[in-house]
């Protein structure tokens, strides 16, 4: 529970350094999604029911600050969710370099899923074109990132369960 | 049964998040989401922590703008280089309160031209997405903003004002392809749609073939809408291409304004505005 708790205020402070910080590097108009690299390393490494609930939430923290439809994000996080636990039960995907192609693929699922509900709801005209630039972009800098973001997270999780034994 | 439950555990808890997410979408995009439960206690969490962060972020943005502005004087003397760099901070700090002054001195100016009750407010945090241009202002209900209010600077037009919670608001930016503000091109009065697209930035929608569209011409608001007051600068027309097939025409828009520039904006009170109109 500590845990769990533990990390959905990293994930608050992620969408901190998404919604400012992150702003600064010269990406041009891509934002690196840190929350769905946190999703996806709870599907693979801390897969609980908390961590569901959290995939939720997170995604519907973006919603509430960026997203013009409350929803959206929180369905993506929860899609990329369950798609990384699926996959992981059944595929050895556990493996550091393994880690960067799971959030690019995750990063994939999440625009489809965007890109679904936004038709379904949204209908904006001529979406499609742009958006699939954008799902690229994103998913190359989320992967290029996720080493580094699963290596913090990794060694967070290591701590925590240490002063859990020790206490 | 409970060992079934506790076996998926997992599996249902995210089938019922989906679910969930799948029913707030429907129940957002009929609007019959009237009452948000948990987005304003998360902005009101958030709210203290993103100004403070925005703050440290536009502290960095200088910083980085200083170091490039003293990269040319690498090649002179340690403590000449010190004294510089120390006067180049307070240069900074006076120039950062002479731009400001500046800059609330024109929001004061250009808000005379605006009906009565507008709200000053400053941005505290960007779109936490790629996929949306929005950001969040400071001032909420509290304040008398209102969802559906007009979001204006000096310059020109921000956006709107999609989500109010009692101490910030949210407002979809010009440039995002939800956003859509009916304009006229200033100097032939052609009518038109500035919306963003992933793809080409801003872009100006449903202008007929026939219309004289050129490089360089200005768009304003035409006040049609209902929401931003008429005669506000939206953009101008960078790129202007007449496709062999269809009833339009394909015009690129630069904004007037550009939000990494802007830190303090104006929101025109809706109803105030309709009167005007």
């Amino acid at each position: 529970m500590k845990l769990s708790l533990s990390f959905f205020v990293v994930g608050i402070m992620l969408m901190l350094l998404q919604t400012t910080f992150l702003h600064l590097l010269p990406l041009g108009p891509v934002v690196p999604d840190l929350i769905l690299v946190l999703c996806v390393y709870w599907g693979l490494y801390h897969p609980t029911v908390g961590a569901a609930l959290g995939s939720f939430l997170l995604g519907y923290s973006v919603d509430v600050v960026s997203s013009p439809i409350l929803g959206l994000n929180a369905f993506a996080m929860s899609l990329v969710f369950l798609a990384v636990y699926l996959s992981s039960r059944s595929i050895w995907l556990h493996h550091p370099v393994v880690s960067s192609i799971v959030v690019l693929l995750a990063s994939l699922v999440k625009g489809a899923a965007l890109i679904l509900v936004w038709t379904v709801f949204l209908s904006v005209d001529g979406f499609w074109t742009g958006a699939i630039r954008y799902i690229l972009l994103e998913a190359l800098v989320a992967a290029v990132l996720a080493p580094v973001v699963f290596a913090l997270l990794r060694r967070g999780q290591a701590y925590l369960e240490q002063i859990r034994v020790a206490a | 049964m409970f060992a079934f439950l506790r076996k998926n555990q997992i599996l249902l808890s995210s089938c019922f998040c989906l679910l969930l997410s799948l029913y707030i979408l429907t129940a957002a995009a009929r609007g019959q989401l009237r009452n948000d439960p948990i987005g304003p206690i998360l902005l009101w969490v958030m709210r203290p922590l993103q100004i403070a962060a925005q703050a440290t972020t536009n502290s960095i943005d200088e910083i980085q703008n200083s170091y490039s502005m003293l990269a040319g004087y690498k090649s002179e003397n340690e403590k000449l280089r010190n004294r510089i760099q120390q006067l180049e901070v307070e240069r900074n700090q006076l120039l950062e309160a002479g731009a400001t002054n500046r800059r609330l001195q024109e929001l004061l100016e250009f808000r005379s031209h605006l009906p009565s009750g507008t709200v000053t407010a400053s941005i505290i945090a960007n779109s936490g997405s790629s996929w949306f241009k929005s950001c969040l202002l400071d001032k909420g209900s509290a304040d008398g903003v209102r969802k559906g209010m007009a979001v204006v600077t000096p310059l020109g037009v921000v956006g709107q004002v999609v989500a109010v919670t009692a101490r910030t608001a949210k407002v979809l930016l010009l440039a995002d392809p939800n956003n859509g503000v009916d304009v006229l091109v200033q100097r032939t009065r052609a009518r038109g749609i500035v919306s963003g697209s992933l793809d080409n930035g801003t872009i100006l929608k449903y202008v007929k073939r026939s219309e004289d569209i050129q490089e360089g011409d200005r768009l304003v608001t035409s006040g049609f809408d209902g929401v931003f007051p008429k005669g506000i600068v939206v953009g101008t027309v960078i790129k202007v291409r007449k496709q062999t097939l269809g009833l339009f025409q394909h015009i690129e828009v630069m904004p007037a304004v550009s939000l990494a520039r802007s830190e303090e904006v104006l929101i025109v009170k809706a109803d105030v505005n309709q009167e005007k109109n």
